[in-house]
């Protein structure tokens, strides 16, 4: 089980990671084809707030669990 | 003798907790009240403070207000949060308290956009944003509050009272909505009647103030104040310690952020797709989400209390991973509930009615389409096209093709399909109540006293508030991505399950992983 959690623990630093890149591409895509008001008011709610948090959870918990830290049940 | 004064003792603190339960809930449900008036009253509140010119982003520009009080709801957490850890829980969650029936009987009272112009939806924002800075310390004070004064063993139970206020809050808000709107007739409500479920808040808030000042405060922080065991630094303590850090993020990632997501898809997103998606009358919809939540409501008790019997962890995931499997079919099901291409047209039954009016120097033009249908739906399409009298103005709304009729559809549904209705909705509260019901003792068991209200609030605004709380806004994104061309339908209205549908199955994998189920009966220190 251990093994399983650490091991995951590297998927979630990948997602946290990978998402970045992915969402500002998309923003730029949508924005490019229709810069309205709308759409950067959508993706900079997205790219200001949600982003962030899920970047940065998913990567610092992907290393506390790559580091064994989840071994033991929160 | 011994036997009846400990039976007298374990009486009084029955009653105490009771006590203790009835006034933080009170508070907390009228804090959810404000909260979600703002939210239910998102479209008329557009029209009142955002130009009208385009409704589409008229819309979007409301629901990024709306979200505005939900992202600012972790600051809220962290301020409030760091006052409670020091100063005590009681002052504090009174505080936000006064701060949210302030913010929410201001903005009952702020001009719409015809008499300050830009003023209007800059006041509104502010004001939101106090309302969501409020809630964020209004929640966490109260579970934290309500816990420390609940024997082992029942927290679970004690604490879900707190969790039903959520619920309750827009039931009340969608109660009050309702009652008001049938009483001054829809013109009258969208003209100036919305204001007054705003103005009426600082009655009901007056009431808890009044009754929260009564209070003592938590037994467990008195107790720790007088061994001079508070934090100095609460802030830092939470989120610099690892080991506390560690528990915030279990809390956010395996609990609150897949908790958060299928408590707004089941009631905010529910509601908006039946008006939105299947055009479901106003009233009716709103009754459908009414009724559905009145029944789920006790649910809320039955799972925080069972949770004190088997442990939180299994009830949360459990309410999760139906709600990943079963969305899809249930919104399909909803769907074609509603849908008038399933259904048999009575077309002798149809009648268009048109009509011209000259207001102020517009002449605006309405053309109402009833139908009837075999199974006993009906259906009515309003168009309203306004056109300038002046022939100057018409040409350039002709030129810049901004001369564009509104179109309003309204299906109402036979009793069967109304009946069907609630069914859909009322599973999905069965959902919520399962993630939502023992988050709260799930929450403070796994933080110590002197940083609990801390630790607690930001898991839990921004799972809730943030993961939650944004569903409206990328739901309603997601399915306008579908939408072949403006006015044409989109392809595909089940979209916008997408992202609670992605966030719950992250969730619910992390938690499963991650969070242990042997939390039920522990002590808090």
């Amino acid at each position: 089980m251990s093994l399983i959690k650490k091991l995951f623990g590297i998927v979630w630093s990948i997602m946290g990671v990978g998402i970045i890149p992915l969402v500002i591409m998309q923003a730029m895509k949508e924005i490019a084809a229709k810069p309205s008001e709308e759409n950067w008011i959508f993706w900079s709610i997205v790219i200001v707030v949600l982003m962030p948090i899920i970047s940065f959870s998913l990567i610092t918990f992907g290393i506390f669990a790559l580091k064994g830290e989840y071994d033991v049940l929160a | 003798m011994a036997q009846n004064v400990t039976n007298v003792s374990q009486t009084e603190e029955v009653s105490s907790t009771r006590r203790v339960i009835a006034a933080s809930s009170v508070g907390t449900l009228i804090e959810w009240y404000d909260f979600y008036i703002f939210g239910t009253l998102a479209k008329i509140i557009s029209e009142q403070f955002f130009p009208k010119d385009n409704p589409t982003a008229a819309l979007l520009a409301t629901l990024a207000t709306f979200a505005a009080g939900f992202v600012i709801r972790p600051f809220g957490a962290l301020f409030f949060g760091r006052l409670g850890d020091l100063i005590g829980r009681k002052y504090t969650f009174l505080v936000t308290l006064v701060i949210m029936g302030g913010s929410t009987f201001a903005i009952g009272l702020v001009p719409g956009y015809k008499t300050i112009g830009f003023f209007a939806p800059a006041i509104v924002f502010i004001l939101r944003l106090l309302q969501g800075l409020a809630l964020g310390g209004e929640y966490g004070g109260a579970a934290t509050y309500v816990a420390e004064h609940s024997p082992a063993g029942q927290r679970g139970f004690w604490t879900s009272f707190i969790q039903t206020t959520a619920t309750l809050g827009l039931f009340l808000a969608l109660g009050v909505i309702l009652i008001v709107r049938q009483t001054l007739g829809v013109e009258t409500f969208s003209d100036w009647g919305w204001r007054i479920p705003f103005i009426l808040s600082a009655l009901l808030v007056g009431v808890s103030v009044f009754i929260r000042m009564k209070m003592s405060e938590s037994p467990m922080f008195v107790k720790m104040k007088k061994e001079g065991k508070t934090s100095s630094n609460p802030l830092a303590e939470s989120f610099k310690e690892k080991d506390n850090l560690k528990m915030v993020l279990i809390a956010l990632l395996g609990a609150t952020a897949g908790q958060g997501v299928v408590w707004y898809t089941g009631q905010f997103y529910a509601l908006s797709f039946l008006q939105n998606a299947c055009n479901v009358e106003f009233v009716q919809s709103n009754m459908i989400i009414s009724i559905a939540l009145l029944i789920g409501t006790p649910f809320f008790i039955v799972f925080g209390a069972l949770s004190d019997k088997i442990g939180r962890k299994y009830i949360m995931m459990a309410g999760m991973l139906i709600a990943v499997i079963s969305y899809k079919p249930i919104y399909q099901a909803m769907y074609d509930e509603a849908a008038l291409k399933t259904k048999v047209e009575m077309v002798d039954k149809t009648t268009v009615e048109t009509k011209e009016a000259v207001k102020g120097t517009d002449t605006i033009t309405t053309t109402v389409t009833k139908k009837a249908y075999e199974d006993g739906t009906t259906y009515k399409e309003t168009v309203k096209l306004t056109v300038p009298l002046d022939p100057v103005k018409k040409a350039e709304l002709v030129a810049a093709d901004k001369l564009k009729p509104e179109t309003k559809k309204e299906v109402t549904l036979p009793e069967n399909s109304y009946y069907k209705m609630i069914g859909f909705v009322l599973i999905q509260v069965i959902f919520v109540t399962m993630v939502y019901g023992p988050i709260a003792a799930f929450l403070v068991e796994i933080f110590p006293t002197r940083i609990r209200y801390t630790s607690m609030s930001l898991p839990y605004h921004i799972g809730n508030g943030v993961f939650g709380g944004l569903v409206p806004l990328i739901s309603t994104r997601l399915v306008e991505a579908t939408r072949p061309a403006p006015g044409l339908p989109p392809a595909d209205p089940l979209a916008g399950l997408m992202y609670p549908i992605l966030i719950a199955s992250v969730s619910f994998v992390i938690g499963m992983l991650y969070i242990s189920n042997k939390t039920n009966n522990m002590d808090v220190e």
